[in-house]
Formats: structure tokens, sequence, C-alpha cells
């Protein structure tokens, strides 16, 4: 009796529907999980010989200088701008998140074609000026082209949610370290950094798992990393259990760098107990230092946005009357449906998740909050496996039990939407997560509490008390996950119902094919969709202050 | 069965996961009381609403399709199409076909090796009719995983040479392409070239540039020399065009003209149809690139040159295979030929239709005399050579 009583208590609304979002990302790595350990095969012994260890090198090379490259300029830009008044800074406050509008492959064509021997630089080089230049120099096929374009188009993630976390946080801090007299450099080592240590870890964590899941950049440029390894085995060797293996391994990669995140934040538990917090006040700076910050601030923002967009408009002008069409608006009504869709069902399930997580202490939630991210870390195709042999389950299911109702005919689910959808979600779970997560850290448990102890049920305190507290990282976090979904290439690719396409992968499919002028229509549509909706998002937030 | 009859089952799934949905949170809401229904109910109605959207989706395709169905003819039905080819022409020919037919094409447009990943996941359940990609490996792959079936048609016999179809008729070629050699005009005189395997002689060192082992056509040259050469020179040649490497292998088939063009190189191997590309690009300075550089089939005087097709078959678990069939077919008939292999500046496979001013320009070749079938065959082994001799 007692029993059913503790197990009762702990089985409440918010534990059960959490088990079972996690089983349902779960199942996917316990598979990849368990095909580590099963018996190598021939192709195995042969991928160990010649090429693991070039897989292992490079994958390592591109994580470790993209994390510190984007740590170093996604902190420097939002200290900055939080801190300081200079030129243009409020267009910059959001200008800055722009580049995560492209999507890398995107950026790497952009800049391949800015490059090349026929590319502006090189032709304007050569028939004005005659001067015929060493190819080596403008080679960005490389593991440090690929680092620069990695860098470019990611770093916004680091700078969002340091910002994002710096802006909240109480002027006092700050103000006192000033008046103990350090300058702005001591102040930001010794206050701003360990501060915000846990947001800045977060971005750059997620900018590591972005980074091993790309395959548009690297098997452009010829790198071979896991994510290429992984299609290479699959589709080349036939050999899906030497690609779950190294999924295995890649995913091995990623619970390391997930405990090593874990860490690094610490058990830092740093909340407010008052709502009405004074946030800091940007000190205006004058004169050359001013004009300093703003040309750190244009360079990014050139190299990151306007330099890859003016060559997809110069593509989108040669080509755009042949690619736009009426089924090009098709494309983006498809785009922008499945991603809200999709980003709406994150949201809800973030919430309950990380209300769950919040309330209750123990090793249950905390494991419970680390797995629901693991879906980031899968290949997308390993997800795409995982939903097509779940969803041909449901399909002959329900079959079956129309069957029995003497029903002629299924019901399809396998081609349509739901399919896609599902996959999506466990996909991009993490990233509307982390920032929900981020966003109930923030307000800590004490405004739950006071309602609770006022009588108020969980559900009635999540909805009066905790939602509106949390409007901006929910906002924040579907407008994340919606513009990842934009882009997102592998899933879409391989999930997409009948007659069904997207900008992303009409953009993919053309620049594949080697008419990277006719995908650039396309790709500026995505960035186009994606940067209004970060403005909104900026504009949101800035008013929620 | 009927469109409302359709309907009517999604709400039915619609409402079934509602229910599963509403018992998993009873069990659960007990202890809190009537205030977690809100939560559920909201729950709930998403999930609802993302299903009913997506019903809807499907409503409204099948209301289309039923539509024009009727427009044309009650029964000439659908066929559906995996396929990895996207040219706007291609969607010309396929109304076309409707047109004439009546039968109704869907298409879901992905990666060739994705579309078999696909349709192997599948299985018995898939929905496509007919798979149409580039590379015989691909198609012969797509045959060993017994995804395609053995069609009858005098009318594909007539249209498409037989080295150019699979041995048990399981797919067709539709067009043909060549991988051959492209040198530098100005560093290079073609009568220096001969063929694939004197590129491996010591003069060409740090002459050469080809893209990654990954991609599907040097997997299929490096097959067919396996084929033509035997196991062991098909080695030797690899490691001989590694050695004579200009710079590490990367880019795509025009970026390998760019090299040559740059000085990076003065020889590439690269697909014909890509100069052809070139030559009609929108930017003057890839015309530029095309019109410096000669192309040259190799191995006249001994084996030939490698010929790849781009080809089509006919799904094992078909529900339209007759559909299917008529729509190969339609594909490889004089009409449509010249449309299809034209719009990637590709040969086409029917031989009594006229080659492009641009094609008859590169003049007639000797071509690698054998089957097709082989290179998916030794597609394997290749991958493994490549690996072998550090071709990246």
């Amino acid at each position: 009796m007692r029993l059913i009583k503790r197990l009762r208590q702990y089985l409440n609304i918010w534990a059960v529907l959490s088990l079972f979002f996690i089983s349902i990302i779960i199942i996917p790595n316990l598979l990849i999980g368990v095909n580590l350990f099963t018996e190598a095969n021939e192709n195995w012994q042969h991928i160990k010989d010649y090429l693991l260890q070039e897989y292992i090198i490079n994958t390592v090379l591109l994580i470790v200088f993209t994390g510190a490259a984007t740590m170093l300029i996604g902190t420097s830009l939002a200290w900055l701008v939080t801190n300081y008044r200079f030129p243009l800074k409020n267009f910059f406050a959001w200008g800055l998140i722009l580049p995560l509008a492209i999507p890398a492959y995107i950026g790497a064509y952009a800049y391949h074609g800015i490059l090349n021997y026929t590319g502006v630089i090189q032709a304007t080089l050569r028939n004005t000026f005659d001067v015929s230049v060493n190819q080596a120099y403008f080679n960005i096929m490389t593991i440090p082209g690929a680092v620069f374009i990695f860098t470019l188009f990611l770093f916004p993630y680091v700078y969002v949610i340091t910002k994002g976390f710096l802006e909240k946080q109480s002027a006092s801090l700050f103000e006192n370290a000033r008046l103990l007299g350090s300058g702005p450099f001591n102040t930001f080592f010794s206050a701003g950094l360990p501060l915000s240590r846990a947001a800045i870890v977060g971005g750059v964590v997620l900018v590591v798992l972005e980074v091993l899941n790309d395959y548009g950049v690297v098997s452009y440029f010829g790198i071979q990393t896991f994510s290429t390894a992984i299609f290479r085995t699959w589709y080349g060797m036939k050999d899906l259990d030497s690609a779950m293996k190294l999924a295995g391994i890649l995913m091995f990669l990623v619970i390391i760098i997930l405990v090593l995140e874990r860490l690094i934040r610490g058990q830092r538990n740093y909340s407010f107990s008052s709502a009405n917090i004074r946030t800091v006040e940007p000190q205006q700076v004058k004169g050359i230092k001013g004009w300093l910050i703003f040309s750190y601030c244009l360079v990014i923002f050139s190299f990151a946005f306007i330099i890859p967009m003016v060559q997809l408009i110069y593509w989108a002008m040669l080509t755009y009357e042949d690619i736009l069409t009426r089924e090009f608006i098709t494309l983006v009504f498809n785009s922008v449906f499945v991603a809200t869709v999709t980003a709406v069902i994150i949201v809800c399930i973030s919430l309950i998740v990380g209300n769950y997580t919040r309330l209750h202490k123990g090793l249950a939630p905390k494991i419970i909050s680390r797995v629901i991210t693991l879906g980031y870390s899968i290949p997308g195709a390993a997800i795409a496996i995982a939903v097509i042999t779940l969803f041909i389950f449901i399909d002959d299911f329900i079959f079956s039990i129309l069957s029995l109702l003497n029903l002629n005919g299924g019901i399809v689910l396998r081609t349509t939407l739901v399919m896609l959808i599902s996959a999506y979600i466990i996909r991009f779970m993490a990233v509307g997560y982390n920032a929900i997560e981020a966003g109930f850290e923030k307000i800590g448990t004490s405004f739950t509490e006071a309602s609770r102890g006022l009588g108020f049920s969980t559900v009635t305190t999540f909805f009066k008390v905790d939602i509106p507290i949390l409007r901006g990282a929910i906002f924040g976090g579907f407008i994340l996950v919606f513009v990842d979904i934009l882009k997102e290439l592998p899933l879409t690719l391989f999930l997409q119902p009948f007659n069904f396409s997207t900008l992303a992968t009409q953009a993919y499919r053309f620049a594949n094919d080697e008419m990277v002028h006719e995908a650039s229509l396309a790709s500026i549509l995505i960035v186009l969709v994606s940067g209004l909706s970060i403005y909104y998002f900026h504009r949101f937030s800035q008013k929620d202050l | 069965m009927s469109k409302s009859m359709k309907v009517f089952m999604f709400s039915l799934v619609a409402a079934m996961l509602l229910i599963i949905t509403a018992c998993g949170n009873n069990e659960g809401a007990e202890d809190n009381g009537g205030a977690s229904e809100n939560a559920t109910e909201n729950e709930a109605a998403n999930e609802e609403a993302a299903n009913e959207e997506a019903a809807n989706e499907e409503a409204a395709n099948e209301e289309e399709a039923n539509e024009e169905n009727a427009a044309t003819d009650e029964d000439a039905g659908e066929v559906n199409l995996y396929t990895s080819r996207h040219y706007d022409t291609d969607r010309d020919l396929y109304d076309q076909f409707t047109e004439e037919t009546g039968i109704e094409v869907n298409v879901i447009e992905g990666g060739g090796d994705e579309l078999i990943e696909r349709m192997n996941i599948e299985g018995e359940n898939t929905e496509a009719d007919v798979f149409i990609t580039a590379d015989a490996g691909n198609l012969h792959a797509a045959k060993e995983d017994g995804l395609l079936q053995e069609v009858e048609s005098e009318l594909l016999s007539e249209n498409i040479p037989e080295k150019l179809r699979d041995e048990d008729n399981h797919w067709f070629g539709l067009t043909k392409r060549a991988r051959v050699i492209v040198y530098n005009e100005d560093t290079v005189d073609p009568d220096e070239l001969s063929t694939y395997e004197a590129l491996t002689e010591p003069e060409w060192e740090g002459r050469v540039t080809v893209r990654t082992s990954d991609n599907m056509y040097n997997i299929s040259l490096l097959s067919s020399l396996i084929e033509v050469n035997g196991e062991e020179e098909a080695e030797e040649w690899a490691q001989g065009i590694v050695d004579n490497m200009s710079r590490e292998p990367q880019g795509n088939d025009r970026d390998q003209a760019k090299a040559i063009v740059a000085g990076e190189g003065d020889v590439a191997i690269m697909n014909t149809y890509y100069i052809g590309r070139m030559l009609e690009s929108e930017d003057s300075e890839e015309q530029k690139v095309a019109e410096s550089v000669g192309v040259f089939f190799p191995n006249q005087e001994t084996t030939g040159t490698h010929v790849n097709i781009s080809g089509a078959g006919v799904t094992n678990h078909s529900q339209n295979p007759e559909n299917a069939v008529k729509f190969i077919e339609f594909l490889s008939s004089e009409e449509a030929q010249g449309s299809f292999a034209e719009a990637n500046n590709e040969y086409p496979v029917n031989e009594n239709v006229e080659w492009t001013e641009l094609l008859q320009s590169w003049g007639e070749f000797k071509e690698q005399d054998i089957n097709l079938s082989v290179l998916g065959e030794n597609q394997q082994e290749a991958i493994r050579m490549f690996d072998r001799v550090g071709w990246k």
C-alpha cells in the first residue's frame, strides 16, 4: 500500500509524459548504442585499417577549432553589445544573429563561388589587372577553410545565448566590479566570463553538435569526417552495420562533450529571488573606441552575412527567370508550414519535460534532461531509418486493426508529413529544450514554490505563473527550432512525402548537381524567412525586457 | 476506397491517437486532480491539430489527383516515381505523358542512394513504381537488393542497345554519359594523350586533377577498369593516378575543369556534360573556362572510353506495374529521348535520335565494350581499392 503511494507520488502527469517523450527519443539512440557491440564484419576491419584514424583526426580538428573560434567571437560580441553603446549598436544587436539564417553548406557554396578561379576576386584580378594568383592561397576547400565557414555561420549560437544571459543579469554585479577598480577587460574576465560560463558553454556545445552533424560542407570540401563516413559506409559499401558502428562512436563523442558541458557548468544555481532586477545599462563609448567596436562588429557581420548574400543575390539575378515559377511559392509554403508545426510541438514537449526535471530532484530527472537532447547528436540518416521502420510498424498495426473490423484498405502514415514531423521532433528537441531549460534555470523554483504555497496545483502554477514568466524563452526556443528546420536537409530529403519539396531540398539538389546558380534563389528565401523570424524574435525579446 | 472514406479513416486514427494520449495521462493524472486535464487536453489538441493538418493535406492531394484523372481517363490511374533527376524539362515530359495516357505522375525527388535505402526500408510497402537514378552502379545496387523486377518489353529492347540494359532486364539506360580526359589547350597537346592508363606515367606527375573517391562516377570508372584490365592492373592504375595528382581530390567536376585552367594541373578526369553545362552557364567566366579546355576521348585504340548511364527500372513491389512500363517506354521513345538527354547535355540511348550540335562537335567515339552490369558487380572492390591506395 505504502509502495503504491510512493509510486503514485513519483508517477505524476509530468513524469509520465516525460518518460513517454524520452522513450520516443531514446529508441533510435539505443539501436545505435547496441550495434556498437555487435560482431564486426570485414568492412569494419577495412575501415579501421585505412580510414578511421583520419575520420577521428579531422572531426576533432574541426570541432576544437570551430568551438574555440565561435566562443571567442560569440562571447566578445555579446559582451560588447550588452555593455556598451556604440554606432549602430541597436542594429548589430539583432543583425549579428542573422548569419544563423544562412545554412553553412550554402555559405560554403557562396564562399567557394567568390574565391575560386571563376569567382569575382580572381576574375577581377585577372581581367582588370592581369594578375594571376597562386590557387593555393584561394583554396577554401581545406580544414581551415571549413573551420572558417562553420565559425562564420554558427557563432550566433554562442552570441545569442550569452547575450540573452548577460542582458538579464543584475547590473550591480558588474558595477561592483567596476567600483572595486576593475577595468573593462578585467570586469569581463573576472565577472562577465565566470558568470556567463554556463551560457557560453551551452552555445558552444550547440555549435559543436552542428559541426558533428554537418554533411553538406564537409562532403563538398572533400573532408572525411564521421558524417561523410557514415553515409559512405551505408550507401557506398552498403553496410548499415558498420555505418551504425561509426554512428555509435560519434554518439560516444557527443556523450563525452555533454558530460564535459555539465562539468564546466558546474553545480552553480544562481537565480534571482526578486522579479525586479535592474538590468545592465550599457555605457556610452565615444570617439575612436566606439568606432573600433563598430568596425569589429561590421567586419564580422560583413563576412558572415553581407558578402555571401551579395554573391547569392548576384547568382539569383542570373537565373531567377527560370526558377521563379508558381511551384516556387509552394516550396515557401511547405517550408514554413512544417517548420511552424514542428516548432510548436517541440516547445510544448520542452515545457512539460523542463517543468518535470526542474521540480524533481534525483537521478531520473537528470538523466531525462540529458537524454531528451540526444537526438541532436544522432546523424539525421540514422533517425530516418529508425522513424521509417517505426511507421511501417504503425501502418501495419493500423491495417490489421482495420482488417479485424472488416474495413478494407489501410491508412498509410509513412508517406505523410506525420512521419517527417516526428523525425524533426526527435532531431531538434535539444534546440528547443535547451532554450526553455535555460529559462527555467533562470527563474529558479521560488516563484513556483510561492504559488504552490498559496495552494495552487503544479498545473495551475505552470499555466498561471511559469509560462508567463517564460514567454521570452518559449519564443526563443520556437524561433531557433523554426530556423533549424527551414535549413534541415538529410531528414527532409529522406522522408519527404510524394510531390513535396522544401526550399532547403530544392537548394541542395541544385547545388549538389553542380548548378549552384540555380540554387541561389531558394537559398535567399531561406535566409529571408529565417532572417525575418530572427528580427521579430529580437523585437519581442526587447519588449519583454 | 473513396475520398470521404479516407478522410473518415484519418480522423479515426487521429481520434485513436487522442485516446492513447489521454489514457497515458490518466494514470498519472489522479494525483493532481482536475487541473491536470487542462494540460492533457492542450497536449492532445496539439497532436490532433498536427494530424488533422496532415490529413487535410493528404485529402487535398487526393482531390487534386482525382479531379485530374476524371478529366482524362477514369481508369488510367497513376504512376509513382522515385527519381534522382530534377530538370525542369523532365516535368514537361511527365505532363506530356499524362496528356497522352491519362496516367498521373507523382514524384519524389531525392539522391539515388537515399531512394534505394528508402525502398529497402519500405520493403513490400513501398509506394514507388518506377525508380530513376544516375549510374549503372546504383541501378545494379537496387537490383541486388531485390528492389526491381524483370520487364518484358519489345519496345524497350528496340529502343535501347543491349549493353545499356541490365542482363535480366531489371533496369534500362535512358541517357548515356562519357567520363573523359579534359585538358588545358594551352599546356597540353592532345597528341600527348592516349589512354586512362597513360596518365599514370611519370610525365604526368603533379598534373592530374580528379575529384574524391566518394564520387560514384569515379567508383564506376574504376569498376570498369577492373573489368577490362583485371584487379591487379586496376589497383596499380589507381595508385598511379594518386601519385600523379596535382592536389588532394576536392570539389565537383566543374571544379576540376577550373583547376586545370587555373594552372593547378593540366588534365582532369571528368564527365563530358559538365563542359556542356559550363558552356551554357549564366556566368561568362565559366564559359571562358569551358572554352579553353579540350575534350579527349581516351582508349580509342584500345579498350574504349568509359560510358555510364542514367536509367530506370520498375520496382519489385509496384502497385501499377503496367503504367510503370508504359512510362519507361515513353521516356525511351524518340519523342522524349531528345529532351530527356539534352536537358543535361547527355547522349540519347535511342540510336534513332539525332545528337545535339555540341555532342556532334565532340565527335563519335569508341565505347568500352562491357555490359554495364559489371559496374555494379565490381563496385565494392573499387571502393576498397580507392581506400588502399589512399585516394581521398
